[in-house]
């Protein structure tokens, strides 16, 4: 398939629901005639900003806070054109309108090749589909914090919508101190003249509102003259949660609350044959069981309601009920993460040697090119099925009174969250409404709103009264979507000096986006799944210039349900591919380092990121002995990290020691949250390639708890520095490019300490499993 | 049943509790003070840590029987009337949380550490905060602890100004 004909295909899931095409112009995203609405004290000036009273700024606000600092780094855009405290600027939920979906997110779903978007050079397939899914889009409205977007989404709109209000403000206060309006300022909120008169925003908000300014005289602050956009405020989120006050999903307490208790299936995809109702209710404070089916993608379980969270987890821990396993093929047997991945390498080996799977990359002649190479290496690399487990577990309050259904909810995908609990409910879309709370961690899982379909489900239970349902940590890690498990077989031909000629390479595993949307938007749902993106990023996009290349993805449906954890296809492929480049440079005799660069002429964006990250971390200078050094480099949401990882072995067990990241992120708008997110970064994808995986026997999740799953600690954790390249490109997302390079940078400089190469994650077996290993 | 809490004396109905049931909850459901996180219910993250008699205890497994007549402290009491902790004060300084869930147990579990252990050394901080952080916070919850108990200490000169670092 011609690339051109694929991204259409790709494009083709919402194509058909592309109504009113014209209806918003394309840089309408301001919402002029937008969804707020003025009252007695707040007057809107457009879709994303009111003024108050007193003078505050109300942004809308339609990202979810999940530890990446959109509470803070949203407002700095508003702040910096109206020269206003980041203090007088207070958030209040988006609502549900079309105007506050995410584009960048979907524009990041686009295949293309760092060969083809070289930000400047953009090839014109590159910019026509940019601007095809921009429109549909914009058009579809789909609102989901993900895909590290929030800033990138936000970077021309939140601008442009601020610098609009204040052009609005700054002429009503002309007209009425009748002077010139580009002898007015705006210092720290306040309008002022040299002649002495000033006022702060609230004195001209109505008189503003009624203005029209053209677009010739909206300015939008150039970036020199930036007071704020590059510097490091205080985050606005964190005073509340250093003193117990954040609201987290949890959190919420409304009157009359009911808490319930999740227990599903243990077998996924399973449900409740029997439930003994009368023994239940007789436990203490149990006032109701009710079962729950399979919306959202969820596994059937059954929960209990009762006065407590406490009451709940003991009733529901207690109960007898009889499981029915899922329809399966008894010649096969339920779900066993052992067999999927010995079915997934000889998926992805008969792919690779039939020239099998979507070729998301080709260029040159694969064939003539092993033809005629010297040798070949080749490596087959395997990845494990991961949680996510957020501190938080999965959580959701819900009321449903009166043909109305409330929800307060820890979501990533408020649209999602709206339209399954109206699905449930048998309402409207408009007549639920969803209260967005902190959340205690996504990563990715929250992305999914299965936990709200339960809530809702429950809350039609309970006459009216709101309940709160918690799941218990054990049915977090075993009925997560998780990160789907990954084979690869990767081969290179080789010339005479060891140089690459030629990339054959194929991964096999699950697609995620097909599964996703067909739980969260079954009316998209169709027989045959779209090439998804998602399934190859990070292993046909390399940078390297190796002249003949055939990278392809064989999706799989191995039957685990899986979704999007951080980074998502990166976050195992740059695994896959960044030890392998480092296999390559070891068969040509090259140090790590010099041999990319040898093959970054092209994309001198990924050399300087790799210098960068060395030079800090004094690649080539000699180390302790028992020490050595290993570098990984990865792009992903449009942002390029390198890793380099000092190690050592204690007793067999690796120790990192300190990491140095270097990342160009493109223009940086709050560069301490950038370092927070490199090193939370870092530290997630080390758990991982330490620790991560779920297994699955006989249908079931093996890992159940934090003592059979563990995750990095405080005493493992290294230092972890950040480097950040200058750049003036627009930027790129940082919540989740630190992750992917973390688990090469440390298997690398294992083999450099140690010669052994290892293909398979995580490093270290569990006490518990290796004990049974035996 | 009265408990003392953050010091004030707080009536618990007996027909809300019973003696088995943790800590955790009584603080959750019963008296809303919510600052207080359920992670695990196993003792394993530390997101539930509060102080009972000065020490960092995981009140998801603390049957409230066990905590009777004994003075328990939450994060909504680790503040001085009008002044944070210093610890408090050290986490904003140093931008420590992301998400923030794990940073009342965190905080917990920091202050009964410095008050046997005014000077940790990192092999302290390392035995003392095994409190799980999924969103990788730990460097700056070790930086925050030092610059804490470099405050709690004002006969010595700070180690350092509060500066924002990524070590």
């Amino acid at each position: 398939m011609k690339r051109r004909t694929f991204v259409l295909s790709g494009m083709a899931l919402g194509g058909a629901l592309v109504v009113g095409w014209g209806a918003m112009p394309p840089r309408d995203r301001v919402g002029r005639r937008g969804p707020l609405t003025s009252t007695d004290n707040e007057v809107r000036l457009n879709g994303w900003i009111r003024v108050a009273a007193d003078g505050r700024v109300l942004l809308a606000m339609n990202r979810s806070e999940m530890g990446q600092g959109v509470h803070t780094a949203l407002p700095m855009l508003v702040a910096e054109q109206l020269d206003i405290g980041l203090d007088r600027i207070q958030l209040e939920q988006a609502g549900a309108q079309s105007l506050y979906g995410n584009v960048a997110m979907f524009l990041g779903a686009l295949p293309f090749h760092p060969d083809d978007r070289e930000p400047g050079h953009e090839t014109r397939p590159v910019r026509a589909g940019r601007w095809f899914v921009a429109k549909l889009a914009r058009e579809l409205g789909i609102n989901v914090t993900g895909g590290s977007s929030s800033i990138a989404d936000a970077w021309e709109v939140l601008p442009l919508a601020a610098a609009t209000a204040r052009a609005e403000l700054l002429g009503a206060a002309a007209l009425q101190w009748r002077l010139p309006v580009d002898e007015l300022r705006i210092v720290n909120g306040i309008i002022e003249h040299e002649s002495g008169v000033r006022g702060h925003f609230g004195e001209f908000a109505r008189q503003a509102a009624a203005l029209t300014v053209s677009a010739r005289n909206i300015h939008v602050k150039p970036r020199e003259a930036w007071q704020l956009i590059g510097r490091q405020p205080l985050r606005t989120d964190v005073p509340a949660k250093v003193n117990g006050t954040a609201v987290f999903g949890m959190d919420v307490k409304p009157e009359g609350l009911l808490y319930a208790v999740v227990r599903h299936c243990p077998m996924l995809g399973g449900s409740a044959a029997r439930v003994d109702v009368d023994a239940t209710l007789r436990r203490p404070g149990v006032e109701r069981v009710v079962r729950l089916g399979r919306t959202a993608g969820a596994t059937s379980g059954v929960a209990v309601v009762a006065r407590s969270t406490w009451h709940a987890l003991q009733a529901a821990r207690t109960m007898d009920v009889v499981w029915r396993p899922p329809p399966h093929d008894p010649a096969v047997g339920l779900l066993d993460t052992q067999r999927i991945d010995e079915a997934l390498a000889q998926t992805a080996r008969e792919a690779q040697d039939s020239a099998g799977g979507v070729p998301f990359h080709r260029r040159g002649d694969v064939d003539a090119a092993e033809a005629a190479a010297a040798r070949r290496h080749e490596a087959v690399y395997h990845a494990p099925y991961l949680a996510h487990a957020t501190m938080e577990p999965m959580n959701c309050t819900a009321q449903a009174r009166d043909g109305r259904v409330t929800v307060w909810a820890p979501t990533q995908a408020p649209t999602f969250a709206r339209e399954v609990a109206a699905r449930v409910a048998g309402v409207d879309v408009d007549a639920v409404d969803l209260h967005i709370t902190l959340l205690g961690g996504g990563f990715g899982r929250r992305l999914d709103v299965d936990y709200v379909a339960q809530a809702v489900r429950i809350a039609m239970e309970t006459g009216g009264r709101p309940v709160q349902l918690v799941w218990p940590r054990e049915e977090d890690f075993t009925h997560d979507f998780y990160r789907p498990a990954g084979v690869a077989v990767m081969r290179a031909a080789l010339d005479k000096r060891g140089r690459p000629q030629a990339l054959r390479m194929t991964v096999a595993g699950d697609a995620i986006t097909p599964r996703w949307i067909a739980r969260n938007r079954p009316a998209w749902a169709t027989r045959f799944d779209a090439p998804d993106k998602t399934a190859a990023e990070g292993f046909f996009d390399l940078p390297y210039a190796v002249p003949h290349q055939r990278i392809a993805q064989q999706a799989t449906r191995s039957g685990v349900p899986i979704g999007y954890w951080r980074a998502v296809g990166h976050s195992h492929h740059a695994f896959f591919t960044e030890c392998f480049i480092d296999e390559l440079a070891h068969e040509a005799g090259q140090d790590p380092v010099a041999f990319r660069l040898s093959l970054l002429d092209k994309h001198p964006r990924f050399a300087t990121v790799l210098k960068l990250a060395a030079d800090k971390a004094q690649w080539g200078r000699p180390l302790a002995p028992g020490r050595a050094r290993g570098v990984a480099l990865h792009e992903s949401f449009g942002s390029i990290v390198a890793e380099v990882m000092e190690v050592s072995l204690d007793n067999g067990r690796p120790r990192v020691h300190r990491v140095v990241c270097a990342i160009d992120c493109g223009t940086v708008v709050h560069p301490g949250i950038v370092a927070q997110q490199m090193e939370g970064g870092v530290i997630f994808g080390l758990s991982a390639a330490l620790y991560g995986r779920v297994d699955i026997r006989n249908g079931e999740v093996v890992q159940k708890n934090f003592h059979e799953a563990p995750m990095l600690s405080l005493a493992e954790t290294p230092v972890i520095e950040t480097h950040i390249v200058p750049s003036t490109l627009p930027p790129g997302g940082v919540g989740e490019p630190a992750t992917p390079p973390a688990a090469p940078a440390l298997v690398n400089a294992l083999f450099a300490l140690t010669g052994q190469r290892i293909r398979r994650l995580p490093l270290l077996l569990p006490d518990h499993v290796a004990r049974q290993a035996g | 049943m009265q408990l003392q809490i953050n010091g004030q004396t707080r009536d618990v109905p007996d027909d809300a509790t019973d003696p088995s049931m943790p800590l955790l909850w009584v603080l959750r459901d019963v008296l809303q003070l919510t600052g207080t996180k359920f992670g695990c219910g196993i003792a394993a993250c530390g997101a539930c840590t509060v102080r009972v008699d000065g020490q960092a205890v995981r009140s998801c497994v603390t049957p409230l029987s066990s905590v009777q007549g004994r003075s328990i402290q939450t994060v909504e009491g680790l503040a001085g009337d009008k002044t944070p902790h210093p610890l408090q004060a050290a986490r904003v300084a140093h931008q420590v949380p992301q998400c923030g869930y794990c940073q009342s147990g965190m905080l917990m579990a920091a202050a009964a550490l410095l008050d046997t252990t005014p000077e940790p050394t990192d092999a302290q901080i390392d035995a003392a905060i095994t409190n799980l952080c999924r969103c990788g916070t730990y460097p700056r919850v070790r930086a925050a602890i030092k610059t804490a108990a470099a405050q709690l200490k004002p006969t010595r000169p700070l180690r350092g100004p509060l500066r924002v670092k990524s070590t």
